[in-house]
């Protein structure tokens, strides 16, 4: 007989415990998808998936493992415990290994359960026909419009339990333009919605996008090298946040290397900044409920006013280094709007870049990051003027988070993250 | 375990269909200044079946491998296949068939090493670095070892049956200077279950010495002039360099999609000294790092001559770019997970070697850079790429001078090509790419010296 997801975790718990392990956690994930896939401007393919996964965490004397199935039946878990067991074993003791204490049980759930198949086939019809029509020298390279369920139960041997189940529709459409051999940057955007209520360019900054595609065809040279702003857009942004909260991590904080491990409770940005996480809201397409080491996630507010006011440190890093425990694990970005608008912000630059998306990798263990900025285009004399190509950037993170030079009102909502523009001065940028 | 042979389920195929089981096995281990933070080991398998229907695809997986689940993804796929087809009406005909059949199990004879020998393994890796090298402030070591196994029949006759291992350790020490972080990494390792790539720890001896030694150096350094400067981009570069800026461009489905390299075939955009190949199994009798017999597709995985003197010869194809491109699918199509369709994937991108010896190419000279690892590459179908560079040296007067610290270069490859004056008689292969479009997959990258112009960031 088939056991339903919660019994299943149920059982794995106690399959760990009778094979020894003191401290137990599961994590079970059960995921549908369906997907419509456009390559080269046409639909391409219907793709229908379904996935397990069964994470079993065990600690005994100190030592902990971690193994993960996708099968759910009785011989597989036995057998994943088993290995679980050498697992533990095999490693050190570490007394940071530790699993989340009791808390009232949770049952959660957002979104649709099922797909309207015949509704993401008619919005990716009425966006092709559209593309087609507004942007005749736009390439949708691949377009992917997908529809997710994903239903999950947490348990461990100190009694936690939660349960939660999702669904959400995310489209994401990759593209291109050419007139004759001029080619632009490709660049890409993205969503994630309960619904799909509108047409799908009218969500977040895709028709935005889609139009800098165009005129992105003859960019120009940046000539010279200067200390300059530059204006991130809320595409851009996440980038720039993924750099800042790497360094708030389990990682950074344990190996010691994070330029922010003193920064707590102090300033490490110009006060207007204000960035929360915020994965529990009804609003919020593909947040979650629940931490992945077994806590309620809680919104959170992680730079106030430019005050550091929490890392983003697991049990295990919390315990580890010391520092405390954050409430959630990141993500569902928000930054607060800031009292400028868009224009104002491009007024008052003299000479800089509107920077639409960074080609990089992460930042150096001292905060310098330097890239490409693609797509992006030059402000000279607080107006925007053309395109741009070949053009560096580089800076320091610590250093460049204290010359945010505006914020503006407006922002894109991207189903998960809400992020405005946002200036930014002592910048290097280079062209040829 | 997965089945090795699915010919049974041939007779449930209607359309064109591919039946495809995988397993991924993967074991992830990090000591991270001594303490073991990760000690993970997963497993996923399942199946899936992808359907074309007169231009149209449908694909369904399971996670359960049995003969009730992999009639249901036959059938399930069928269906998707027809729903899209009964509203596209595409009409297109069959796709190009040059099917190809394999078994190869690469597998280690030896005795598996169990976890409590792998974490011990790092473990004396890590003695000896906090023992010997004075100065270190932090110290990673991470051991990721991946096995694919794939079980393959298509309606068309391809057949394939793989087990290819991929185990890399990584190894990235920190010091300070004037308080501020330096680092650097290392990888190790490659294609091969860990028994048949590691020996003992104290093989990696002379690798952990030189890394710490180059760290010194590195602390020490200086960043670059910015401009654009004469360089020699080592192996490791121009392998990065043959994958992102230029493979990327050459794929079937990036040309598709507007790649500046689909105005190229048939011209120059390299000088005549670089041929470069997106080799399938085996390059110059030695077998790759991500050896690929039979793709996804069930097509025969043939090398792909993508740059040949100079000028650019094909693209990369899957069976259904091949038709559309009226040439001959080259066994590119690679899907990373069971629940993953094939895509078109480079395999083992390589630049060739030529006849001039490193030494050389640094006396050459007078005012440049000796640029040997990259943190990250990005480029776009545009062919402008940008790399960071985490270790280099300054070349002053034909010799090596003082180290370099971070920094990034950029350009436009199919520019930057143009300007190679040499190209060294050895190559290398970097081990553990793993690429990202759509879905992640292993793949390897290869290349000598390249003496060229390209821009530096500086500081």
């Amino acid at each position: 007989m088939q056991m339903d997801r919660m019994s299943i975790a149920a059982y794995c718990i106690e399959a760990m415990q009778k094979a020894g392990i003191r401290k137990a956690q599961c994590s079970l994930r059960d995921q549908r998808g369906d997907e419509l896939n456009v390559d080269g401007g046409e639909i391409s393919l219907l793709r229908t998936t379904h996935d397990t996964s069964i994470s079993l965490l065990g600690i005994v004397d100190d030592r902990k493992g971690t193994a993960t199935i996708n099968k759910t039946d009785r011989k597989s878990i036995d057998q994943a415990v088993e290995g679980l067991v050498e697992l533990a074993r095999s490693s050190r003791p570490d007394p940071a290994n530790e699993i989340a204490g009791r808390q009232p049980a949770g049952v959660f759930s957002n979104g649709p359960l099922e797909p309207d198949l015949g509704l993401m086939y008619d919005r990716i019809r009425e966006f092709l026909a559209r593309t087609v029509e507004t942007y005749p020298t736009l390439i949708l390279e691949q377009v992917i419009l997908d529809f997710v369920s994903r239903k999950k139960v947490f348990l461990n041997s100190n009694g936690v339990q939660f349960e939660s189940s999702q669904g959400y529709y995310s489209f994401s459409p990759m593209f291109t333009s050419r007139e004759g051999s001029e080619a632009s940057s490709f660049n890409y955007s993205g969503f994630s919605s309960l619904d799909l209520d509108r047409k799908l360019h009218e969500y977040a900054s895709i028709d935005t996008l889609m139009r800098q595609s165009t005129e992105q065809v003859r960019p120009l040279d940046f000539s010279g090298k200067f200390q300059g702003d530059i204006i991130i857009t809320p595409d851009c942004l996440n980038d720039f946040i993924s750099f800042i909260t790497g360094y708030l991590s389990d990682y950074s904080l344990i190996s010691g290397t994070s330029i922010f491990k003193e920064s707590l409770g102090r300033e490490i940005a110009d006060p207007r900044l204000t960035l929360r996480s915020m994965p529990v809201s009804q609003e919020n397409a593909d947040g979650y409920f629940f931490t992945s080491d077994g806590f309620a996630a809680e919104n959170s507010t992680v730079i106030e006013k430019g005050v550091l006011r929490t890392f983003l440190l697991s049990l295990y890093g919390s315990l580890k280094t010391g520092l405390p425990k954050a409430v959630n694990m990141g993500g569902a970005w928000m930054v607060d709007a800031g009292e400028s608008s868009f224009e104002e912000l491009v007024r008052g630059v003299d000479r800089g870049i509107l920077m639409c998306r960074f080609s990089g990798g992460d930042p150096s263990d001292n905060g310098d990051f330097s890239g490409v900025a693609k797509n992006s285009y030059c402000i000279e004399g607080g107006r925007v003027t053309h395109p741009i190509r070949e053009t560096m950037i580089s800076g320091n993170l610590a250093n460049a988070l204290r010359e945010i030079r505006g914020i503006s009102r407006e922002r894109v909502n991207f189903g998960s993250d809400v992020l405005p523009w946002l200036a930014m001065g002592g910048i290097t940028i280079s062209g040829k | 375990m997965i089945p090795k042979e699915l010919t049974g389920y041939r007779s449930l195929f209607s359309d064109y269909t591919e039946l495809r089981a995988q397993e991924n096995r993967s074991t992830s281990i990090a000591l991270v200044n001594g303490d073991v933070m990760s000690n993970d080991r997963s497993a996923a398998s399942g199946v899936s079946a992808r359907v074309y229907r007169n231009g149209v695809w449908g694909f369904s997986s399971d996670p359960i491998i049995s003969e009730e689940r992999i009639k249901a993804v036959i059938s399930s796929s069928t269906r998707n296949a027809r729903f899209l087809d009964g509203r596209e009406k595409r009409g297109h005909g069959p796709l190009p068939s040059r099917v190809g059949s394999a078994v190869r199990d690469f597998s280690t004879l030896k005795p598996r090493k169990t976890q409590k020998e792998l974490i011990d393994f790092l473990r004396e890796m890590d003695s000896r670095i906090s023992l010997e090298y004075r100065g270190i402030v932090s110290r990673t070591l991470v051991i990721q070892l991946l096995d694919m196994e794939k079980s393959l029949l298509t309606s068309d006759g391809g057949s394939a049956y793989t087990m290819i291992p991929r185990s890399i350790l990584y190894c990235t020490l920190s010091m300070e200077k004037d308080g501020q972080p330096v680092e650097l990494y290392e990888i190790y390792g490659g294609f091969g279950q860990f028994e048949d790539v590691f020996t003992s720890p104290g093989e990696l001896s002379t690798q952990l010495d030189s890394l710490y030694e180059q760290l010194q150096r590195k602390v020490e350094g200086i960043y670059p002039e910015a401009g654009t400067r004469d360089v020699i981009l080592d192996a490791d570069l121009a392998g990065i360099l043959s994958h992102e800026a230029v493979g990327h461009t050459t794929e079937a489905d990036i040309v598709r999609g507007g790649s500046i390299a689909g105005d190229y075939i048939g011209r120059e955009v390299a000088s005549p000294l670089v041929t470069m190949v997106d080799f399938a199994n085996t390059a110059l009798g030695v077998p790759c790092p991500v050896p690929v017999f039979v793709d996804d597709e069930g097509t025969l995985a043939e090398d792909a001559r993508l740059i040949e003197d100079g000028v650019l010869k094909c693209f990369l194809h899957n069976r259904e770019s091949a038709a559309h491109f009226r040439a001959e699918p080259t066994g590119n199509a690679r899907a990373f997970r069971f629940s993953d369709e094939p895509l078109i994937r480079m395999r083992n991108t390589a630049i060739l070697p030529g006849s001039s010896s490193l030494d050389d190419m640094i006396s050459s000279i007078d005012d440049g850079y000796y640029l040997m690892r990259s943190s990250n590459g990005q480029a776009d179908s545009t062919s402008e790429f940008m790399f960071g560079i985490v270790q280099g040296y300054e070349i002053k007067g034909g010799k090596l001078g003082r180290a370099l610290r971070d920094t990034t270069i950029s350009g436009v490859a199919f520019d930057m090509l143009k300007t190679v004056s040499a190209v060294s008689d050895e190559m290398r292969w970097t081990c553990a790419g793993m690429c990202g479009k759509k879905q992640p997959i292993p793949v390897g990258m290869g290349g000598p010296a390249l003496k060229c112009r390209v821009t530096i960031g500086g500081k």
